[in-house]
């Protein structure tokens, strides 16, 4: 020992230069890897847009279940303003009419509830359409009956149908399937956009993290090759890689998501629709947004084992 | 311990640069590797330490034909062998305790058997000054100091040195090749590549001289012609 004690330089643990530090158990300096940052911006970016796609999702969910259940199993049967020769009925006649509508479906079984809408119902639902300088009691308005149906049957409402025209020829049986198809069908298919959307972006991250493994792998090879000599498992070193992926993916994956919840927030705040708004605004419930805080972990699971092939794989090269 | 036969070995689409190598080294022996620059010294270190399988022929490791040998299997017995690299091939991230302690940590010993083991080597090299300085910072010497205690750390069965003595002075040198014949004796088989003549002659091993990619052997008193006559 005495013959080193003449040495030239001498370190103790608590000089910087020139001592090195094995940094959270990793023998490869990935921490010190280029690109780190990258691969963090990048999955944050991947992870805000896999949030909003998956919020969209979720949303669009919503409405159709909005749609669909607030019209499922409801009719409206129209009294039009207008004989079938031209003349005007009187709101004395469409009283009428409704009210024989009213005994007839009464009489249904498979009513389950029944509703003369007044006058001031009938201006609250066309006004929005007219505006507010009309002058609505001028204006001829047909007369309308909500019924809500036990089982929505179309032999059932075939039959319903052909006894309101008993009563007058011209009243119609409006059971909303014809638009609520088409909307249910427009919404289906933005739910499937978006979740290709949000495939798309998962694949997107695999490719990245795949490619950032291996250009970690080629940056450090030297060392890995070492590592292998020495007769380290594959596991051995692929552990440290994939614990370097799943650290940097869940960083960018937290910035992402939180990103994406704030932005959510903010539109649902300022963005958000009333009680009984046609379109439902952008609200999330509970669960749904604990699902979206599990993005992060789902994220930072895909990032290990797109790691873990990765390294396995190009291990598997070395004799 | 290890046994080649009819051994050879090319990079890619070139010609052999180790030809027809029959040897077989008994557990616990001590051999020196010598041959001129070039001759292939470290391509049959290579294929001694398992870091290329041989173009033909058949190596045997610890009574295990390696051709035979899984990728795990493989990793298992790399374990058992102890390398001192020429151009040492530390971590330069690491510390010299780390880049010492690393055989132990692949083996999966604890921190407290690692502590106590690596701060014993690297007194007893010298270094116990130097545990936490960055490869770069040491001198060649020094380097050289943190291979061999890596090499020895794990108490390797069979160790590999290239050219383990060339960047030292002949005091350390002796002090490592005495550190060698105590591994030696405590049954660790041992072959190390050197240009040495002196050191050769002072410890008076056998040796197995390449030329050509040819291999000879001298039991230090006759030459052992494997291969070819005439060459000595």
């Amino acid at each position: 020992m005495k013959a080193f004690s003449l040495l030239p330089l001498t370190f103790s643990r608590n000089r910087k230069l020139g001592v090195g530090e094995r940094k959270g158990g990793y023998d490869l300096p990935l921490h010190k890897s280029a690109g780190s940052h990258f691969l963090v911006l990048l999955v944050g970016l991947m992870s805000f847009l896999a949030m909003m796609a998956l919020s969209a999702t979720m949303v669009l969910g919503g409405v159709t279940q909005h749609w669909s259940s607030g019209l499922k199993n409801k009719v409206t049967i129209e009294i039009p303003a207008q004989k079938p020769g031209g003349l005007l009925r009187s709101a004395a006649e469409i009283k009428e009419l409704a009210l024989s509508v009213e005994a007839l479906l009464k009489a249904n079984p498979n009513i389950k509830a029944l509703h003369i809408l007044e006058e001031n119902d009938i201006h609250d639902l066309v006004s929005p359409w007219l505006g507010d300088d009309v002058v609505l009691d001028e204006l001829p308005l047909p007369g309308l009956v909500s019924a809500e149906l036990h089982v929505r049957d179309k032999d059932k409402l075939e039959s319903i149908g052909k006894a309101l025209t008993e009563i007058a020829s011209d009243i119609r049986l409006d059971t909303h399937e014809s638009w609520l198809e088409d909307i249910l069908r427009l919404a289906g298919t933005l739910k499937l956009s978006t979740l290709i959307v949000t495939l798309i972006i998962g694949a997107t991250t695999i490719v990245a993290i795949a490619g950032a493994i291996r250009s970690r792998m080629a940056e450090h090879k030297a060392d890995i090759e070492l590592l292998h000599l020495m007769g380290a498992s594959d596991l051995y070193i692929t552990k440290q890689l994939q614990r370097h992926a799943v650290v940097l993916t869940l960083k960018g994956a937290l910035i992402g998501v939180l990103s994406g919840l704030v932005i959510l927030l903010m539109l649902s705040a300022f963005g958000g629709s009333g009680e009984g708004a046609t379109i439902p605004g952008m609200h999330l419930s509970a669960s749904q947004i604990i699902i979206l805080l599990l993005l992060p972990g789902l994220i930072a699971l895909i990032a290990s084992q797109t790691a873990r092939v990765t390294v396995l794989r190009v291990l598997g090269q070395m004799p | 311990m290890i046994k080649f036969e009819h051994v050879g070995l090319r990079y890619g689409v070139g010609p052999e640069v180790l030809s027809d190598i029959n040897f077989t080294l008994e557990p616990g022996s001590f051999h020196f590797l010598t041959g001129p620059s070039g001759a292939g010294k470290t391509s049959l270190m290579t294929l001694m330490y398992l870091g290329r399988k041989p173009t033909r022929g058949l190596v045997s490791m610890f009574e295990q034909n390696i051709n035979d040998m899984s990728r795990a299997q493989l990793g298992a017995l790399r374990q058992k062998i102890g390398v001192v690299f020429q151009e040492f091939r530390l971590l330069p991230h690491l510390s010299a305790f780390d880049n010492v302690a690393l055989p132990m940590r692949i083996t999966g010993h604890s921190e407290s058997e690692v502590k106590s083991n690596v701060d014993e080597l690297l007194e007893w090299v010298g270094l116990g000054d130097y545990k936490n300085a960055l490869p770069l910072t040491l001198s060649g010497g020094q380097q050289q100091r943190v291979a061999i205690a890596r090499a020895v750390i794990a108490r390797p069965k069979l160790l590999l040195a290239d050219e383990p003595t060339g960047n030292l002075d002949d005091d350390i040198g002796f002090r490592l090749m005495h550190l060698f014949e105590q591994l030696n004796r405590m049954g660790t088989t041992i072959v190390i590549a050197t240009h040495s003549q002196y050191i050769m002659e002072r410890f008076g091993h056998p040796r197995l001289v390449l030329e050509d990619g040819r291999l000879y052997m001298h039991d230090n008193a006759n030459w052992v012609q494997k291969n070819i006559e005439g060459v000595y």
